[in-house]
């Protein structure tokens, strides 16, 4: 136990070091006396002996420092020290210490915000058992459901083939599903209000397959999801159960009511499980036995064709993925070949079958749509702040090399005092990293929500993304990473520089010295530096503000403005569904859309299955007598709306009629095209009175006849090519549709229509929900929400690199006019003409933009191709973006420089020739 | 009688002290003294005299390397210390050996002695 014991000792003669400093005091002293008491013996003087004795022992301080660094405590000590010498320096240059603390914590603070996201989003791994042994099948890009015979990638599955497959798999250990929506719902604890639930319906082997134990009770298990129907357990999420019960252990065995059936909760997650999607937070797990339950209008348990479950397999030890790929890829062509086709099969089933492919993807991280919408972007954004941290550190190194010049004296002073280099470097770097790790400090408290709000901002909507943001090791890890390297970068070099001088001349004037010379080259070349990096990030924003024009200024074939869109969920009003009795929902939309129609200000309304932005339902079609072509043969955009839809979209009619009250559930079919559509069809004649079915079989191609041609919107995107687009009455394709769109004439009061129309749908049906209120300019908005994120992050980046390279330009030029200023007098005294004086400052700082520029622009032609898939129609060599991002860069360092050097022009010569 | 052979130069150049135990090979300072010690407690000064005495003046152990190792040493428990009255009657601090200190006075004598013997039998060959 000799260290423990080193360590208290350590410890308190740390503490009690005034007591420690003066024993060694006294018994120097006394070392001395004997010392001195032994030569005067000899035969010195008393006054000769002393001085002998203590010229012997020497530096009194030296050997104090000797004993105490002999010690561990004696580098703590040194610590100690330096931090509150550092401090003292900081106080002692406000106006440096302001400047630098804010860009540390600006760029240290950005890049932790973007961290987070990029390590929620990105890096986190699932928090199961051994998550890099789980493998997706397919790349899990679909979500809902996929009809047909499998002929491509495939990545949803139907129930049935995942019984068969995770019965007979031979490569993984097991194999789990759930249902690749996850299942907004309703639902009412002990007779309590109803309140929304996020579902997850899950295979009875999820749990166990990917490792998740039981917090409380227990998981679902394959006895649950054995037959239909008979599983009416739930599982939820250590986060709801806490919202919920407030961690009541009791909870369990409650009764919670979903879609008319009761559910017992049986058990809670293991806490920090949310399901396997990242961006998705799981409420409650449901067995998938009970899928005709939850999810009345949308489910098949024994349809083969009903394909909507993703697969998540663990990997058996020892067998490699591309082994289970063969076996599984095998396994697959051989169900679609026995159970999925006709016997023999057709030329064009088999040829399906051979496209038919299983990709396993690891599935370590999740399943995540967030990543592929916000992967890229975030890496931009992760470039962006690092290059803005560099700046930043340029910038602090700049003004450390001016201060390591202020401070020659005191550094030479130090060293002549016996303070090693080593002793001084260490002492500057603290003082660096003193200022970084309150810049950091300060920065990750501006991180903490910033996160959120990004994310918010990058993906608004009536709820927040659920994704974890809290500050986990890697986070904290990162942080602490970049702070100390920021420290070392901007801390280093002008350590180094202020150390390496020469003492004589430092020490008799501390200016001048040999080291002002080469210091100049090094700041010149880090401004030079700062500039190259500014205008990079300045032509990166410029471009993502140019594309953002452009995409605001698409024509969306609608008009946004005026328009109020409710979106209403009826799972708790008990609606029939796959019943005749189904166009009750009909009735309910129709009652609705009068009733809101009569409120004053309102113009048109309608429901719709889409709007704008919010997926779709698309389909192949054909026109009775109308061969297929390339061109006509792509995928139509189905949308089911009211008779009011066109009037309130404000989707103009150019032929034939609207939906009116005559298209009934009995009449005949009809549909309204655009008019690409009509136009591939029948690019010579008119649509009207023609007729066409679904798929490509040209039995159904007389079952739905055209009426009128609208021109041609928007329906997923603002970027989507001419798409082809047909429209049908809702009495003919009867559902809820949850959206409720309403057109107000110009400057009503927005306010109170709102909850005129809440009131109007209350009294129709008060179990209809309205869970969102929204618009059409909201939707476009939000369908470009990344992008306007992206734009004005990165411009206000870019800004801010500007406005740091100018303050380098600024200091560099203020410092060399202010060592200049006995030179500038005596030029003017001699007669040189002020505008001379003015160019001579200014020529410094134009030589440096242009080096600057000379390196950068080259650089971000190079690089900015990476960019190109986030840039809508505008070529990342754009050369408005480019001259622009040019010409403020070489506005604001001019006017950096055009500060110092008025000054320069203003030195009264008297003042400046007495100045040295 | 103690001699003083560099006090001249030590005047000189008292700016910049450096520790003189560059005459002593590494590490051998603190087993010269724990010996000096095993004879009977001492304060610093006393250490450095008998040293220096012992060596016939070759060995001159200034305080910049002598309290350094005697405050390692006792960290490390091979001494202890207690104030005393010195023989001038002023408090000094005395070394005391340990146990401890015994047992490493005997190790280290006993691999300085086959390590001299080496060194030795190599310079003799």
């Amino acid at each position: 136990m000799t260290w423990l014991r080193n360590l208290t000792t350590g410890l308190r003669s740390l503490i009690s070091k005034p007591r420690v400093d003066s024993e060694l005091d006294e018994e120097l002293a006394s070392f001395a006396a004997s010392s001195a008491a032994d030569k005067q013996r000899a035969g010195m003087s008393p006054r000769e002996a002393r001085r002998a004795a203590r010229a012997e022992i020497g530096s009194v301080a030296a050997v104090k420092h000797q004993v105490w660094s002999s010690r561990w405590e004696g580098v703590l000590d040194n610590f100690f020290h330096d931090l509150r010498y550092s401090f003292r320096m900081m106080l002692k240059s406000p106006g440096f210490t302001l400047i630098a603390l804010l860009s540390l914590a600006l760029g240290i603070g950005a890049n932790t915000a973007i961290f987070t996201l990029l390590n929620a989003i990105l890096l986190r791994p699932l928090p199961v058992l051994k998550p890099q042994e789980l493998y997706l099948f397919g790349p899990g890009r679909a979500a809902g459901s996929a009809g047909g015979l499998p002929d491509d990638k495939t990545q949803l599955f139907s129930y049935p083939f995942f019984r068969e497959i995770s019965q007979k798999t031979q490569s993984f250990s097991g194999i789990a599903s759930l249902c690749s929506l996850q299942l907004g719902n309703y639902a009412s604890i002990d007779g309590a209000p109803y309140t929304p639930v996020h579902i997850d319906l899950v295979s009875g082997n999820y749990f166990s397959v990917l490792g998740v134990p039981a917090f409380l009770g227990r998981t679902i298990s394959t006895d649950d999801d054995r037959t239909a129907g008979a599983g009416p357990v739930a599982v939820a999420s250590y986060a709801w159960f806490q919202r919920q019960f407030h961690g009541d252990p009791s909870a369990l065995g409650k009764i919670i009511h979903i879609q008319e059936h009761d559910y017992t909760l049986i058990g809670v997650a293991q806490p920090g499980f949310f399901g396997v999607t990242v961006g998705q937070s799981t409420n409650l797990w449901i067995p998938l036995s009970m899928e005709k339950e939850v999810s009345p209008g949308w489910n098949g348990l024994n349809d083969k064709l009903f394909q909507s479950l993703y697969l998540i397999g663990r990997l058996k030890p020892g067998i490699s993925v591309s082994q289970a790929s063969a076996e599984t890829n095998a396994f697959f062509k051989q169900v679609l070949r026995a159970e999925y086709v006709g016997n023999p099969p057709s030329q064009k089933e088999l040829q399906a079958i051979q496209h038919a492919s299983i990709e396993l993807t690891p599935a370590e991280r999740g399943i995540s749509r967030l990543r592929r919408a916000f992967g890229l972007p975030l890496k931009i954004l992760m470039t962006i702040v690092a290059l803005v941290l560099l700046i930043a550190c340029a910038n602090i190194a700049n003004m450390l090399l001016a201060r390591g010049v202020a401070r020659t004296r005191e550094i030479a002073v130090r060293m002549a005092l016996g303070a090693s280099r080593a002793r001084i470097v260490i002492q500057l770097l603290t003082e660096s990293l003193l200022l970084a790790c309150l810049g950091a400090g300060i920065g990750v408290a501006l991180a903490w929500r910033t996160g959120a709000m990004l994310l918010n901002m990058a993906a608004p909507g009536p709820e927040p993304v659920p994704v974890n943001l809290t500050p986990d090791l890697p986070v904290l890890g990162f942080t602490l990473g970049i702070t100390v390297v920021t420290a070392l970068l901007f801390g280093m070099l002008p350590a180094f520089k202020a150390t390496s001088l020469e003492f004589t001349p430092a020490l008799k004037d501390g200016r001048g010295s040999s080291s002002a010379k080469t210091r100049g080259a090094l700041s010149r070349s880090l401004i030079v530096g700062q500039v190259a990096l500014s205008v990079l990030l300045l032509i990166a924003a410029g471009l993502f503000l140019h594309s953002l024009l452009k995409l605001t200024s698409i024509d969306t074939g609608f008009d946004k403005r005026n328009t109020l869109l409710f979106s209403m969920d009826s799972s708790t009003a008990n609606l029939p569904h796959g019943t005749p009795d189904e166009i009750r929902s009909v009735h309910l939309q129709e009652q609705i859309e009068q009733r809101v129609q009569s409120i004053p200000g309102v113009k048109a309304d309608s429901f719709a299955f889409f709007t704008f932005n919010e997926g779709g339902w698309t389909s192949d079609v054909t026109f009775n007598g109308i061969p297929r072509t390339p061109e006509n043969s792509r995928a139509v955009a189905n949308n089911n709306v009211g008779n009011g839809f066109f009037e309130a979209m404000g989707i103009p009619l150019v032929a034939g009629r609207a939906f009116n009250d005559h298209d009934t559930q009995t009449s005949p079919k009809v549909a309204i095209i655009n008019e690409t559509m009509a136009h591939r069809f029948f690019p010579n004649e008119s649509p009207i009175g023609r007729r066409f079915g679904f798929g490509e079989d040209t039995a159904h191609s007389n079952d739905i006849e055209v009426v009128g041609v609208v021109k041609d919107a928007k329906y997923f995107g603002l970027t989507e090519d001419a798409t082809m687009a047909d429209y049908f009455p809702c009495t003919q394709n009867v559902g809820f549709y949850g959206n409720f769109l309403v057109r107000y004439a110009p400057g009503a009061n927005r306010q109170l229509l709102v909850s005129q129309i809440r009131a109007a749908i209350a009294q129709t049906n008060p179990n209809i929900l309205v869970t969102n209120v929204s618009s059409l300019e909201e939707q476009v908005d939000q369908s470009i929400s990344t992008q306007s994120l992206i734009a004005k992050l990165s411009a206000f980046f870019g800004v801010l690199a500007v406005f740091l390279a100018c303050i380098g330009i600024y200091g560099l030029l203020n410092y060399s006019v202010a060592r200049r200023t006995s030179e500038l007098g005596i030029r003017l005294a001699l007669g040189a003409q002020s505008n001379s004086l003015l160019w001579m400052i200014l020529r410094e700082s134009i030589v440096l933009l242009t080096v600057g520029l000379v390196i950068g622009v080259p650089v971000a032609l190079a690089t900015t191709r990476i960019l190109k898939s986030q840039l809508y129609e505008l070529s990342p060599l754009d050369p408005l973006s480019i001259s622009t991002a040019v010409a403020i860069i070489a506005v604001m360092t001019v006017f950096a420089a055009w500060l110092p050097a008025r000054r320069a022009t203003r030195i009264d010569p008297m003042t400046a020739l007495r100045c040295e | 009688m103690p001699e003083f052979p560099k006090s001249e130069e030590s005047e000189k150049a008292p700016s910049i002290p450096e520790p003189k135990s560059g005459d002593l090979v590494q590490g051998t300072l603190e087993m010269l003294i724990l010996k000096t010690l095993a004879l009977q407690p001492m304060h610093g000064y006393g250490v450095a005299l008998r040293i220096e005495q012992v060596s016939g003046g070759v060995f001159r152990v200034n305080p910049g390397s002598l309290l350094p190792a005697l405050s390692r040493m006792e960290r490390a428990g091979h001494v202890k210390s207690e104030w005393r009255a010195s023989e001038n009657n002023r408090r000094a601090k005395y070394y005391l050996l340990t146990a401890k200190g015994r047992n490493a006075l005997e190790a280290e004598t006993e691999q300085w002695d086959r390590q001299a013997a080496a060194i030795r039998r190599i310079l003799e060959a």
